[in-house]
């Protein structure tokens, strides 16, 4: 090897990709903003709204049957084996049943696919539909962890618009304008991140049919299923499932308040069977046998949790997120310079809109959200990075006080910086 | 409703073939093909000699003080919310402590990422390396596993083979040939999964000094650490990292026999600093970011898993390993067609030629894998599987007594298909 001949000294090189997809992360968003945090400065103690997660609040605490169901599973030893892609059996079928507790068409255990985490169902589904040329429908606003993951594969994103004045609906004229021969899916979140809407059963049915006619599967992201406390029900998407094939992402974590556990799962609701023709079923399938699986021991504890979980519970924690909803949007109304034009009623979030030139020196929604950290101790989450620059997510998943001084920080913070005349 | 003068689109969605090959050539996948062929009225026990994962075994219970880790995190309600991309900092700190135990230079926690199970710590490194121009080095035989991510990334695999008749030891010589300026990595598996050997101080160090020849990182696969029983001592990778950058890959799934609590780890050894300045830890770090992450309560178990498990633990289930490794060896000392050339010294495995031309209607490895499921119920996966055709691969991780009884199924299935002479 001649010292004359130029040669580069290492061989592997770093994934640019990798740095493009990251950036979309909710986690590295809210890292940069957490840290402007001065909590010695401020005297003030961190009030995180930033992140759909109130597991640390007591109020807020998962059931002891489900702590239980979990120890059981590794004191009895049978769980400690590698679990098949799809998901162990008794998990799988738990799972089934219990979402056709809701549908029309019962769930067989082949419906269900056991992934580690919701974000991990994204993953998979993206994962199979990707392909060179084909593009995908994604609401604006959104859940950034799509765009982060589509970004990372061959799919081109194209987004339709959810309408702020018409609580959050699709804008169905958009999606059949947008989508073309190479559509392959929609995806939907409902109840609704980050906008803290709920779909009606008319205008489900008619994304369905949208989704008919343009020849393409509805990703339904239902990880906030249940947790809805306005007027309108929760209706799984599922239901139309013989209109347009359903394929339904869920998982524990929510409902069931364990965010750290990362247990979730695909469901596919698909009668006439066109997903399996497809080759979609075996390509899902594929695709959990290479890729992390959740451990088997919380597997092993699913039959039970879902089984020993009392309605109470449920109920009780929609009751929760009703109060917080409200003092919320209430305490939002007395906050110059911010808007929330549509009263949350499921998830655990609220669209929040900033009047940026009301401002003295607040530039853009992450400017605001990176000096309320600092001034105030204070984290919600830049719109932008959901897709609706100049708007904030707030979470309302904490327990009253907190976001009574939370909805006392941010007012302070609005007059502080608001222009004056 | 439009009627049939309106051609309705058909699906455009499709499954992704891609995914299904690369699924195809995992372990998992071929056992489960080999089962097919049991046969259903052998009311003989299916005795499984081709998985790593013992843990079903009372023998290989995993130690009383691991499950009460988790137990005792669970209660604590201090894990229950998202964890940091990288993993809980006292995890972290943990498993640092944990291998700094056996290297030169002490790890740092911010040089250790948990991840789910080994299984993801590959995919990790597979997807920060892909790239059009890039390949990696494999091992030959090997763990496929890396072959099926790979391929499903895009990133071109080369092959250098382990000398069957120097301990399996690498040969440098094809490493130096098969490297060119596109080689990113080269991977070793130590202690051997599926040859059963451990490497020795001086072949490592080779091994080292080769790769900063070539200007590659070392990817020591190392999730069989300490599971050494021969002449040979388990020296980590890590200890050459100076020479050349190494990642490390492990788990607590081997030396704890809890393959199904998936958790592992991705560490760089890299006192040099070259990962860093290559930006190769932030893509780490990037890809962790949009990928699920182990449950925060089990990160939460890490340290008292590792700080607190006794030493006779870990010597029971060495003993047990290695007098079965013995008895195996020994037992394949007497079955005609099959050879072993090396004695097992590590891991849960061995390698073991087919001599075909003293056996009669046996084609290859597969053959007679599948017709020794048939006749003896017993699964032993066929060399071709891990890049080996006419060898096999046996586990001699299983209850002593089922053991013995495989081998006597083997001999007896041998016997029967010897040449008359």
């Amino acid at each position: 090897m001649g010292e004359s001949m130029e040669k580069q000294e290492w061989g592997f090189k770093e994934n640019h990709e990798l740095h493009a997809a990251a950036a979309f992360t909710i986690r590295h968003i809210l890292q940069a903003i957490i840290e402007n945090i001065d909590e010695p400065q401020t005297g003030k103690s961190v009030i995180h709204l930033g992140h759909g997660d109130p597991s640390a609040f007591p109020l807020f605490r998962t059931p002891t049957v489900v702590e239980d169901a979990l120890i059981a599973s590794i004191r009895s030893a049978h769980f400690n084996c590698y679990p098949p892609g799809v998901g162990i059996a008794p998990a799988r079928s738990a799972v089934a049943k219990y979402l056709s507790r809701d549908l029309p068409n019962k769930l067989t255990t082949d419906d269900v696919f056991l992934t580690a985490g919701a974000n991990h169902a994204i993953e998979i589904i993206l994962t199979v539909l990707a392909r060179p040329g084909a593009n995908i429908l994604f609401p604006r606003p959104n859940y950034p962890i799509y765009e982060a993951r589509a970004r990372f594969s061959p799919l081109e994103v194209r987004h339709y618009d959810l309408i702020p004045d018409k609580g959050w609906e699709v804008d169905l004229d958009g999606v059949k304008a947008l989508a073309n021969d190479k559509t392959v899916a929609i995806v939907l979140i409902n109840p609704g991140n980050p906008c803290g809407n709920v779909f009606t059963f008319e205008h489900m049915k008619k994304i369905a049919e949208t989704a008919r006619q343009l020849g393409i599967l509805v990703i339904a992201d239902e990880v906030y299923a249940h947790q809805v406390f306005g007027e309108k029900p929760f209706i799984p998407m599922g239901v139309f499932g013989d209109i347009a094939p359903v394929v339904t992402l869920g998982s524990l974590s929510k409902r069931w308040v364990v965010p750290g556990w990362r247990f979730g799962w695909i469901a596919i609701t698909d009668p006439i069977g066109i997903l399996q023709q497809t080759g979609i079923v075996d390509s899902l399938t594929s695709c959990l046998a290479i890729t992390a699986d959740p451990p088997t021991v919380i597997q092993g504890a699913v039959p039970s949790i879902i089984e020993n979980t009392s309605d109470s519970f449920f109920s009780n924690i929609n009751k929760l997120l009703k109060e917080a909803a409200d003092i919320l949007y209430e305490g939002l109304k007395e906050i110059p310079l911010v808007a929330c034009p549509h009263k949350p009623e499921g998830s655990m979030f609220a669209m929040v809109k900033l009047n940026i030139p009301g401002f003295d020196d607040v530039v853009d929604d992450t400017d605001f959200c990176m000096k309320l950290a600092k001034e105030e101790s204070l984290i919600v989450f830049p719109g932008d990075a959901a897709g609706l620059k100049n708007w904030v997510r707030v979470s309302f998943a904490a327990e009253p006080e907190v976001l009574k001084d939370a909805i006392r920080r941010m007012k302070a913070f609005c007059l502080r910086h608001a222009k004056h005349y | 409703m439009e009627n049939g003068s309106t051609k309705k689109k058909k699906w455009a969605f499709q499954g992704n073939p891609e995914l299904n090959t690369a699924s195809e050539i995992t372990i998992r996948a071929v056992l489960a093909m080999l089962k097919t062929h049991l046969n259903q009225s052998d009311s003989r026990p299916v005795i499984p000699l081709g998985h790593g994962d013992p843990s079903s075994f009372s023998c290989f219970r995993t130690s009383p003080i691991a499950e009460d880790a988790i137990a005792n995190a669970l209660r604590s309600a201090k894990f229950t919310g998202y964890s940091p991309t990288v993993g809980v900092l006292p995890a972290r700190r943990a498993v640092a402590e944990y291998l700094s135990q056996d290297l030169p230079n002490r790890i740092s926690p911010d040089d250790v990422f948990l991840t789910v199970g080994c299984t993801q710590a590959i995919q990790t490194i597979i997807t920060v390396l892909a790239d059009s121009k890039a390949n990696i080095l494999l091992p030959k035989p090997g763990y496929p596993y890396y072959e099926a991510f790979a391929q499903s990334c895009h990133l071109e695999v080369r092959h250098f083979d382990l000398l069957p008749d120097k301990d399996w030891e690498v040969d440098l010589v094809a490493v130096e040939a098969l490297a060119d300026e596109n080689t990113a990595a080269m991977v070793i598996i130590n202690p051997g999964n599926p040859c059963g050997n451990v490497f020795t101080f001086q072949h490592l160090q080779k091994v080292a000094e080769t790769a900063r020849k070539l200007g590659i990182l070392v990817i020591a696969d190392e999730v069989y650490g300490h599971i050494a029983f021969g002449k040979n001592p388990f020296v980590p990778m890590g200890v050459f990292g100076s020479i050349t950058p190494v990642i490390t890959l492990g788990s607590i799934s081997k030396r704890w026999i809890v393959p199904g609590w998936r958790l592992g780890w991705l560490i760089i050894n890299d006192p040099n600093g070259v990962l860093k300045k290559h930006r190769i830890i932030e893509c780490i770090t990037q890809y962790l970011n949009i990928s699920s992450d182990p449950p925060t309560f089990i990160q939460g178990a890490v340290p008292d898993i590792l700080g607190k498990t006794k030493e006779d633990f870990f010597l029971k289930i060495i003993n047990t390993i290695k007098e079965a490794a013995n008895s195996c060896y020994e037992g394949i000392q007497d079955i005609p067609g099959v050879i072993c050339p090396s004695e097992p010294e590590g891991s849960m495995f061995v390698m073991v030629k087919l001599d075909l031309s003293i056996l009669e209607n046996i084609k290859d490895d597969l053959d007679f894998c599948v017709k020794l499921a048939k006749e003896e119920s017993i699964i032993i996966l066929p060399g071709i599987s891990v890049g080996l055709k006419n060898w096999l691969r046996l586990t001699f991780a299983i209850e002593p007594s089922s053991l013995e009884d495989g081998i006597k199924r083997i001999k007896a299935f041998c016997r029967r298909h010897s040449k008359k002479a």
